[in-house]
């Protein structure tokens, strides 16, 4: 028991991470970024061929995070200008189509170019024992990362100057507007750091299990209903439903079966939600 | 408000008006079976967009679980008619039925919690996923990955080339003509109050939990019964059919094309987007390269949608040749229809 618990603790960080990006960006600016999937598995395909020229892992992985921050703040920079101009749905619905269309281009290009290239990062060593289980190295390291990236992101939220203007945006534009605080420019760092961020959970997700060029779409849906579930704008929320949805996931497919599990695993997302209209750690009804 | 004063002739006009025009593709098209099959399957997701468009057009309810409620409708009707024997017409209306209580039900969730926008889209989106697992584990019942064979309605017209075409076009004028009629209606109006203003619909005396639960009810209902047809006509379905990305995706593309809300805007969006997936089929592998492309074009040339927008041009020549606005308060589409 006390090892399925585990791994979904593992699985949930990894879920957490993948939801931060989203409820980020959606918090800023309420852009449902459809492409976030998509920005993953372009970082994931990069660093591969990186290393397929024999490059390094820790350089090929910057250069895969690198590239992903690049495309996401053009994309703010040059896409997503006209979407901000509107406002409430308008700006949702405008947002979550172009982000659509930009899904299927990175798609589109990668299936063509690159059809069958997947990451797989191999982490030597010996299993480790925590407290009477035996993990693997590299879903430790993966989810050493999460973690670590987890609790740098609620500090910097916290305390650091950028990170304090990132929230007063979330909380109030125009208010944010008057103190000084450029939305703009808060937006257009989001965003490059939630394409960074993508490209990381795509990254850690190597280390335990391939990750193939057609795997945005999956990604999408799970940081949807990561982001969704732990109340958009939330980034410990984030974190928090990645656990619970994981534990659930590992839970059940160790004592039920693999088929009913996608189906535990989405209703227990649909019930929080239902439960908890605004997501776990939502300020506000959005 | 409204349009109950605007003549019943000209209301019905470009209902009748795309009918006849659709109803000549055969015309062109009908001696190619792969043509008829695509040209149906342009009326189908027509139907399905207006079928959405009662949900998330008239009441703001984003349901992203169209092909699952198809879905519902299309195994149901297959399963009840093969397996159980049932008349193939008793099955799709039972099947529809099932479709519109499922609507029904993740309507009201969603209204006696009131759900956002976002949060109505995940929990509908986590019903569409299980649903697509569940076709997938349910092997006995549906076959699993490899489909099922639909035997009800070879045998019927349904089987022929042309004929089940133009089934379709007389369900999607159907249709056209019920979301008029709704348009007309004091339905119609309560959905517009509570479109434009939901508190103050509500302080006004609409009852807008009860329309939600009616709008999402009945588009669901009319979902499951085009998802029934098809499969009976098609005689084959398999969870891609219905899977959210074959369906609830290219819904949604075409609706916010045509124009969200109005009546005319699934089909222009259905017809736009089925020329495109026809044109495209000769680029291969750069498809979704172009298709991704064409979508921001025109998201940002035109983001409310073609027919409001042609409205709102035709409206502006109008006052520009001085002749007076239409009479009474301008319906969408009456000034689409000219003279």
């Amino acid at each position: 028991m006390r090892a399925v618990v585990f791994d979904g603790v593992v699985l949930g960080l990894q879920f957490g991470l993948l939801g931060v990006g989203l409820t980020l960006v959606y918090g800023l600016g309420g852009v449902l970024n459809l492409a976030q999937g998509q920005l993953a598995v372009l970082g994931a395909i990069v660093a591969a061929l990186r290393l397929n020229e024999g490059s390094a892992v820790v350089p090929a992985v910057l250069t895969g995070l690198v590239v992903a921050g690049t495309v996401a703040l053009v994309l703010d920079l040059t896409l997503m200008r006209p979407v901000y101009r509107r406002h409430g749905e308008d700006r949702v619905l405008l947002g979550l189509l172009l982000m659509l269309g930009v899904a299927f281009i990175i798609d589109g290009v990668l299936t063509w170019r690159y059809p069958i290239e997947a990451l797989t990062l191999r982490i030597g060593g010996d299993p480790v024992d925590i407290l009477g289980v035996r993990m693997r190295t590299g879903s430790l390291l993966a989810s050493a990362i999460a973690l670590g990236v987890g609790a740098v992101l609620v500090v910097f939220l916290r305390y650091a100057a950028t990170g304090k203007a990132v929230r007063s945006v979330i909380q109030d534009e125009e208010g944010a507007q008057l103190c000084g605080v450029s939305p703009a420019t808060v937006r257009a760092f989001v965003f490059a750091l939630s394409g960074v961020l993508a490209a990381l959970v795509a990254v850690t997700r190597s280390m335990t299990s391939p990750v193939t060029v057609n795997a945005g779409i999956d990604f999408t849906i799970l940081a949807l209903i990561v982001a969704v579930v732990g109340g958009l704008g939330s980034v410990s929320g984030a974190f928090l439903a990645g656990i619970l949805l994981g534990v659930v996931n590992t839970v059940s497919a160790h004592y039920i079966g693999t088929y009913v599990t996608t189906i535990v695993l989405l209703g227990a997302a649909a019930v929080t939600i239902v439960l908890r209209p605004s997501g776990l750690l939502g300020a506000g009804r959005e | 408000m409204g349009r109950a004063g605007a003549p019943a002739v000209r209301a019905y006009a470009p209902v009748v008006l795309t009918a006849a025009v659709v109803a000549l593709l055969p015309l062109r098209y009908g001696d190619s079976r792969p043509m008829m099959g695509v040209v149906i399957s342009g009326v189908l997701f027509a139907c399905y967009a207006v079928g959405f468009n009662v949900i998330f057009g008239s009441t703001g309810q984003l349901f992203l679980c169209t092909g699952a409620l198809a879905g519902l409708g299309g195994y149901g009707s297959a399963i009840l008619s093969d397996r159980h024997g049932l008349p193939m017409v008793l099955a799709m209306l039972l099947a529809s039925l099932i479709a519109a209580a499922a609507g029904g039900l993740l309507s009201w969730i969603a209204v006696s919690r009131s759900l956002g926008v976002i949060f109505t889209g995940i929990v509908t989106l986590a019903f569409a996923l299980a649903f697509q697992n569940l076709l997938l584990g349910q092997r006995d019942l549906t076959g699993g990955e490899t489909g099922l064979v639909v035997e009800a309605g070879s045998d019927t017209l349904l089987g022929e080339q042309v004929a089940p075409f133009y089934v379709f076009v007389a369900l999607l004028t159907a249709y056209l003509a019920l979301f008029r009629a709704l348009q007309r209606s004091h339905v119609g109006w309560a959905f517009r109050a509570l479109r434009d203003d939901e508190i103050a619909a509500e302080l006004a005396g609409v009852d807008v939990k009860w329309y939600r639960v009616l709008a999402g009810t009945l588009g669901s209902g009319m979902i499951g019964l085009a998802g029934a047809l098809y499969a009976h006509s098609e005689g084959f379905i398999s969870p891609s059919t219905f899977s959210f990305g074959e369906v609830d995706v290219l819904v949604i593309v075409m609706l916010a094309f045509g124009g969200i809300g109005s009546l005319l805007g699934p089909v222009v969006g259905a017809a736009a987007f089925t020329v495109l997936e026809e044109w495209m089929e000769s680029f291969d592998e750069y498809r979704l390269i172009i298709y991704g492309s064409v979508i921001l074009v025109l998201f940002l040339l035109l983001p409310r949608g073609v027919v409001p927008t042609v409205q709102a041009l035709v409206e502006r020549l109008r006052r520009r040749s001085g002749r007076p606005s239409v009479p009474v308060a301008p319906s969408p589409v009456d000034t689409l229809n000219p003279g």
